[in-house]
């Protein structure tokens, strides 16, 4: 009996139990129709108010709804940060360069507009010899430190003596650097060790501003690796001129910049910069969308797909990065990349697919490892598939089928997925007989192997520290222990090195326009990289942000961002 | 059981130096070039850089001399300098910790509450619907993905309806607490601020959800079957033939005796949580262990990797040794020794 009234009892809580759970769905259906009409509601509101900039309206109290930043509130950027380090000396990476151009000024800027004029930052003027070997700066009297100490030839003579002291990663660009003379306070006097028409250039690299450098040394900042202890300093401290100085760093987490009030310039019209981790492009969407954040700066062409309305703005500009193919004669395994080879190849990749493939048609075909854009590009053909041509050339050079190690950095780059491109890659090899073997890795493991056996095949990037072509020729060009020559162990080509004397020492912008274009020209000869994908970058910020900018040196200049 | 506990804790520092040792060796022999992370892949080939940065971290020394002196700065209690965050890997952890245990607290709570309800009422009303959805429920849990999972909530609950914030501990404009414990929601208790408490508190749910419904699946199957089993003691049949209330039964005798080995799950559980909340923690943006594990191996970060496989260590030895102390007082017929 009781088991038959117990039998009864849970038949019956089963039921009440369906008939809530049933209630419950309904409740959450209900809701969520609701909720979605307040979300369109809601962004009405944000519309509205962004019209009429009225600041202060509250999205809702609870949950996902955020408050609507005021006209005074911080900027919020979303972006996976890549910071390897907040010391001047040692920082290199895309944000790092952000962080550099706010807080530590160079002494000559760059005109977003057009992303090639050179102008006064920390500098009024400048001259060099006819023979590139020596730079003369004139420091602006006006310009000061956050500290309120003005900045003198002291302090530039200290960081680029530093920069190349502490062998940072960007201290390349200080590398021909001889000497620097201060005969006075306002007055800076570079000799070089070799012309260097490309110095200008450089000295706009956002990794050449200039510390304050009685305030570093305090905190234990030299030139020599072995005393210098200013790392961890630098990564809670800044001892810059910028617009905005350090607030707070977590590592992972966020970087905080504060506005500098001490600024010698204009007045940057944030009070604040956050910038927070936000790894993920689609993670990045909806913050975006949801008013979270204000900037969103790695959305991929996909992820960029279907944002629109009024609160919203998605600005697709072009850039100077680019995804590239590199051919390693000299590796293991590569020894049947000649010539012939390497030009059927190139001949075989079909360029327009690849560009639809991996950024969904949001980007450009490149034709030499100096990006559209720059100096000496203009006029270069853009590269274009030949299969019959390819075909043509391996049976000339003997290779009927051809297999070859394919090991690449398993990475996603400026929305590029190095699986999806490589895939495509393979499979337009196929087409012309050659098999490649595909190896994503980690990075590290793709360093290691790279250094040691060389890879027949693979995939990297490149985005540009500053505006010459002769990062390009340098890093690319087959110049005696150039980064790709030393890896691919392809014979140097001593007419690329003859070039780049030629344009290091010409003064005249046409000629060393003519001289680019000449190592460009020579750069796709080597048939060593292969352009494959030059992406777009997709800026997405609320409508209300103003004053946007991609910039080859520096990203994203903050210091002119507003809102309203 | 003093004698036990003294000789275990006696012990852990061992183990923990061999963990270590086992790490070092392991990653220094795997093919892989640390130095990408530090130099960047552009200076790879630059030997001034190369030479610079392999004397300033000290991997220009051989392999041995690099394993004597991380062991002998190890035994002072320093883990290192991290490659990647160029800071003391002790700092690292310290500050990320926090982060982590809270997530997984959190979660564990999910999972523990959740889990013991689902068992429960699972068991109370076995082969029917409920006891069907209940698997269902729970064999999602274990086997979605916690990237997928943690995509979809945040696309429903953040994105679509709105109902929750995303990713991060706080709202991206607001400002941390001032640390007394590193939990969000206690330090903001503490100083008072209760709307950053409910900050801390709602952007706690979707990722301690994601976490805790892998453990709601493995915690309600375990109640599920211990209780089955209790339910077919002899005490149980008498219970009920005494009249007693079936909620009596099943709450105050069977579950109690159901939950004995869930103790050792739970206590497991929160071990792996606390090492396995990399994902979660990678689409919350979470800014806890768990994240700096992955961009440790990621980039081959040696002090950052030995210093997370510790920590690994000591959560499970300790949650190893605490789950065998509530055994032991639990049931009353287990004596350690």
């Amino acid at each position: 009996m009781s088991r038959i009234a117990g039998s009864t009892r849970r038949s019956g809580f089963a039921r009440r139990t369906m008939a809530l759970a049933l209630a419950a769905a309904m409740v959450i259906a209900a809701c969520s129709s609701d909720a979605k009409n307040t979300k369109t509601s809601t962004a009405e509101t944000t519309s509205a108010s962004a019209a009429g900039s009225t600041a202060g309206s509250t999205a809702g109290s609870t949950g996902g709804s955020t408050t609507a930043p005021s006209s005074g509130a911080a900027l919020v950027i979303a972006r996976g940060m890549d910071i390897n380090s907040l010391d001047p000396s040692r920082a290199y990476c895309d944000t790092c360069q952000i962080f550099m151009t706010a807080v530590y000024e160079t002494l000559i800027g760059l005109d977003p507009k057009d992303n090639t004029t050179l102008e006064p930052r920390l500098a009024t003027k400048w001259e060099s010899n006819t023979a590139q070997t020596e730079f003369t700066f004139t420091l602006d009297p006006k310009a000061k430190f956050a500290d309120g100490t003005p900045v003198t030839s002291a302090d530039v003579k200290f960081s680029w003596e530093r920069l190349q002291g502490l062998q940072g990663s960007s201290s390349y660009l200080v590398s021909r650097i001889k000497t620097i003379d201060t005969p006075d306070p306002g007055t800076v006097k570079v000799t070089l060790s070799a012309a260097n028409s490309a110095f200008l250039a450089q000295v706009n690299a956002s990794y050449l501003g200039i510390v304050n450098a009685k305030l570093a040394t305090t905190n234990g900042a030299t030139a020599d690796p072995t005393t210098d202890k200013a790392e961890p300093w630098f990564l809670a401290n800044s001892a810059g001129s910028g617009p905005f100085a350090l607030e707070s760093y977590a590592s992972g987490s966020e970087l905080r910049l504060k506005r500098n009030d001490a600024y010698w310039g204009a007045k940057p019209a944030f009070p604040e910069v956050i910038i927070k981790e936000t790894p993920q492009a689609v993670t990045q969407r909806q913050q975006l969308e949801q008013g979270g954040v204000d900037i969103a700066m790695q959305i991929s062409s996909d992820v960029a797909k279907g944002m629109s309305g009024p609160d919203i703005t998605v600005k697709q500009v072009k850039s100077f990065n680019f995804v590239y193919l590199a051919l390693s004669p000299g590796a293991k395994g590569g020894e049947k990349l000649t010539p012939q080879v390497r030009e059927a190849i190139r001949l075989a990749l079909d360029y327009k697919g690849l560009v639809e493939v991996t950024v969904g048609g949001a980007g450009q075909s490149q034709p030499s490892p100096i990006p559209n854009g720059f100096l000496g590009t203009e006029g270069l053909s853009p590269p274009a598939q030949n299969v019959d041509k390819a075909k043509q050339l391996l049976s000339a050079a003997g290779v009927t089928s051809l297999t070859l190690d394919a090991t690449y950095p398993s990475l996603n780059v400026y929305g590029v997925d190095f699986s999806t491109a490589m895939q495509k890659v393979q499979t337009d090899l196929k087409a012309v007989g050659i098999t490649l073997e595909l190896n994503p890795v980690e990075i590290a493991v793709w360093a290691d192997k790279i250094g040691k056996d060389g890879i027949p095949v693979t995939m990297l990037y490149f985005a540009p520290d500053h505006i010459d072509p002769s990062q390009y020729a340098q890093y690319f060009g087959l110049l005696p222990k150039s980064q790709w020559q030393t890896w691919t162990k392809a014979d140097a080509v001593p007419a690329e090195t003859d070039l780049l004397d030629q344009a290091f020492a010409a003064q005249d912008l046409k000629a060393r326009g003519a001289l680019y274009t000449k190592l460009a020209n020579a750069m796709i000869a080597d048939q060593i990289i292969i352009p494959i994908v030059n992406p777009d970058l997709f800026l997405a910020s609320r409508s209300d942000i103003k004053g946007i900018h991609y910039s080859t040196c520096c990203n994203l200049d903050l210091s002119r961002l507003t809102r309203g | 059981m003093k004698r036990y506990l003294a000789i275990r804790v006696a012990v852990m520092p061992l183990l923990l130096l061999g963990i270590a040792s086992i790490v070092f060796i392991v990653s220094r022999l795997t093919p892989a070039n640390p130095l990408v992370s530090i130099v960047g892949e552009r200076n790879l080939t630059n030997p001034t850089i190369v030479a610079a940065a392999k004397a300033r971290w000290g991997l220009d020394q051989s392999i041995p001399v690099q394993y004597a002196k991380y062991m002998k700065n190890l035994l002072h209690g320093d883990l290192g300098t991290s490659f990647t965050t160029r800071r003391p890997v002790l700092s690292d952890l310290w500050d990320r910790l926090p982060a982590t245990l809270e997530l997984t607290t959190a979660a564990l709570c999910i999972g523990v509450l959740f889990g013991v309800g689902l068992g429960v009422l699972a068991a109370r009303h076995r082969n029917t619907l409920i006891d069907h959805v209940a698997r269902f429920f729970a064999l999602l849990g274990s086997s979605l993905p916690a990237f997928w999972a943690g995509l979809l909530v945040l696309y429903i609950f953040y994105s679509r309806l709105g109902w929750l914030p995303g990713p991060g501990r706080l709202d991206p404009r607001a400002t941390e607490p001032g640390r007394i414990t590193g939990f969000f929601t206690v330090d903001t208790l503490l100083h008072g601020d209760l709307k950053s408490f409910k900050a801390a508190l709602l952007h706690l749910i979707l990722p301690a959800s994601v976490l805790g419904w892998g453990v709601v699946g493995i915690v309600s199957r375990l109640v599920r079957a211990s209780l089955l089993d209790e339910f077919s003691m002899e005490y149980i049949k008498v219970a009920r033939a005494m009249g007693l209330r079936e909620r009596t039964i099943v709450n105050t005798h069977a579950l109690r005796n159901a939950l004995l080995p869930t103790i050792t799950i739970v206590a497991f559980t929160f071990a792996f949580l606390l090492t396995g909340a990399v994902l979660t923690e990678k689409i919350f943006s979470w800014p806890g262990v768990g994240n700096y594990a992955v961009e440790a191996s990621r980039k081959l970060d040696f002090p950052a990797i030995i210093g997370v496989t510790i920590l690994g260590g000591v959560a499970f030895l300790v949650t190893n040794l605490i789950a065998d102390v509530i055994y032991a007082i639990a049931d009353p017929r287990i004596r350690l020794s």
